[in-house]
């Protein structure tokens, strides 16, 4: 018996599994080259976003985000007491994400591990600025992200923040204003904004960038992978244009979402 | 990155102090001045790499300041049916000693970790970095690089010590030299039955078939390797310039600072962790770029800190290359000739 995954609660499969290999699936698309232009979008085309706020009627606020194969909803309860007995002055902001098991190519364990632990972080940074913090002294705030179905980690931390920024204002929670975000990525000499999973891996570097586009401001930079310092400023230059995009798009949604009710 | 608890007055007052002008640190020192930074490579005999790392030593005393243990350990993996990945991989991890953080529970401990380990693994495994001479076997085998830093105490600015130690262990590194093998059985064989129905050997050995263990054209249909010199420490990492080195300001509008003391962290939450890579001196890479804290900035502001940090970065860069490569001569060139001298 294996004693890495033997996990009592679930039904486990078998200890090796293996994909089977189809002769077509080698030669379905040709491979990108440098040179070659974006496959199906401009190069500061964003996908499709497809945002819905208010559609878990338990939670203080929710929204759903979908943009072509990252799907991302969310839930905010709060302001609610805080459980520990500690004082805070200043309201907690609380985020957690988990990734659903059958969200990526490889199946993802059910327990919370670290790579949940790190897209929260990143989101976390993003809305901390922005929550009106002071207002709500020894409350928590838990914003609950589950990640239906991943198309690159950068994608997820943009969406996601996007989501949670939108539930936020769906609870009724007061804020600075509504953080949009999106990511860049540098491939060959171009900047493409909104990379996909597969966009991401040839990618040279890519950054996520989310701020408050009502005020101007930055509130989390997240770079990884080599890029001139030139270059990081132009994927920024283009992600905040794109978020001045996104935040038209999430201020429609929750005019709609308010006259409704 | 996990703050002391400090009064709101004391903090004003440390906020105040940075602010005025001239501007005032609690030691004196200017706002761009790090404090000193001792370095030794080579403590970790086992290891195939690693260096101890120390900023902020007081001098009379002599404890204090944040340290940290870097330590790289090579391991051989299958490609087919085990993790590994054609042309090797790197996995980092951080892992903070109790005693240095005695406020903390076992949970935010642990929490910490992870976030440490995040923002080293995130800049390091980036395949952009990846050094050449991870393969034993191609498709078959490969090394894995396992970088482990422990923080053995923590008095501010834990971010940059982790980088110049992980850089420094993995200058130290030597990747074993292996060479292939396969065991290929003669071609001719000859045997002969006597009535039994035995084979003989005898004829087996009289022809002078090619050795099976003849390895020259081995490589392609290798099946093994072998470390053709047990005592042999290796060569270095391809690509050892290119480690990046890491730099936080630690942000209070209109100024920044650098290595922060444990109270001018707590005072000061918002900072920006940039990391550079020098390894073409004329036009600098930026590796891993991190805004951390409660706080906005707007894009010319981000853009002068990249340009700052970038400086700092290249004399952090020069001190450190100069200390590393003190270090190889004093333990190999210093070494050897003390040894002649007896």
């Amino acid at each position: 018996m294996a004693q890495s995954n033997f996990d009592r609660r679930r039904i486990n499969g078998p200890d090796e599994s293996y994909q089977p290999i189809f002769e077509s699936d080698d030669e379905l698309e040709p491979k990108w080259k440098p040179g070659n232009p974006r496959k199906g979008r401009g190069a500061r085309d964003l996908r499709p976003i497809y945002l819905k706020a208010g559609f878990i009627s338990q939670a203080n606020g929710s929204a759903y985000i979908e943009t072509e194969k990252t799907k991302i909803a969310c839930a905010v309860y709060g302001p609610r007491q805080s459980k520990t007995t500690v004082y805070n002055e200043k309201g907690r902001l609380n985020v957690e994400v988990k990734f659903a098991p059958f969200s990526c190519t490889r199946r993802r364990v059910p327990i919370r591990d670290a790579e949940d632990r790190s897209v929260a972080v990143q989101i976390q940074q993003a809305l901390v600025a922005a929550v009106r913090l002071e207002l709500l002294p020894k409350s928590t705030i838990d914003i609950f992200l589950t990640i239906i179905e991943n198309d690159g980690i950068e994608g997820c931390v943009a969406a996601g923040s996007v989501a949670a920024s939108v539930a936020l204002a769906d609870a009724g929670i007061e804020m600075l204003g509504l953080v949009a975000s999106c990511s860049a990525a540098i491939v060959g000499e171009e900047v493409w904004v909104d990379p996909t999973d597969e966009e991401g891996r040839i990618a040279s570097g890519t950054l996520v960038l989310a701020g408050m586009p009502a005020l101007g401001t930055i509130t989390s930079v997240w770079q990884t992978g080599s890029m001139a310092p030139h270059d990081a400023v132009k994927c920024m230059e283009a992600c905040q244009e794109c978020c001045t995009d996104i935040h038209a798009v999430m201020a429609q949604v929750l005019l709609e979402n308010a006259g409704k009710t | 990155m996990a703050s002391q608890l400090i009064s709101k007055s004391e903090s004003a007052y440390i906020q105040a102090s940075l602010q005025a002008t001239p501007p005032l640190r609690a030691d004196g020192r200017g706002l761009l001045d790090f404090r000193t930074v001792l370095l030794e490579t080579g403590v970790a005999p086992l290891a195939n790499g690693s260096a101890r790392l120390n900023i902020g030593r007081m001098p009379h005393e002599g404890g204090g300041g944040t340290e940290l243990l870097a330590a790289t350990k090579l391991e051989v993996e299958d490609v087919d049916s085990g993790d590994g990945v054609d042309g090797g991989r790197v996995v980092c991890s951080v892992s903070c000693s109790p005693s240095a953080y005695p406020h903390l529970s076992p949970n935010t401990l642990e929490e910490l970790q992870y976030d440490l380990t995040v923002i080293l693994q995130q800049a390091i495994g980036h395949p952009s970095l990846h050094p050449q001479n991870l393969t034993i076997i191609p498709r078959k085998k490969s090394w894995l690089l396992n970088l482990d830093v422990i923080v053995l105490a923590d008095a501010g600015n834990v971010v940059d010590a982790l980088f110049m130690a992980a850089r420094a262990a993995l200058w130290d590194t030597k990747v074993p030299r292996t060479r292939a093998v396969q065991y290929r059985a003669p071609e001719q064989l000859q045997t002969t039955r006597d009535s039994a129905g035995a084979m003989d050997v005898d004829q087996r050995e009289a022809i002078p078939a090619a050795s099976g263990f003849d390895t020259r054209e081995m490589v392609r249909a290798a099946a093994d390797f072998e470390l053709p010199d047990y005592w042999d420490e290796g060569e270095v990492l391809h690509g050892r310039e290119k480690w990046p080195i890491c730099i936080t300001l630690n942000l209070l509008p209109p100024t920044h600072f650098l290595d922060a003391t444990p109270a001018e962290e707590a005072s000061v939450p918002l900072r920006m962790h940039l990391a550079f890579s020098f390894g073409d001196p004329n036009s600098p890479r930026l590796q891993s770029m991190r805004l951390s804290g409660p706080g906005e900035l707007d894009l010319t502001q981000v853009k002068a800190h990249i340009a700052d940090g970038e400086r700092y970065a290249r004399e952090l860069f020069n001190a450190l290359e100069a200390k590393v490569r003190d270090e190889d001569i004093r333990r190999n060139v210093k070494a050897r000739d003390k040894f002649a001298l007896r």
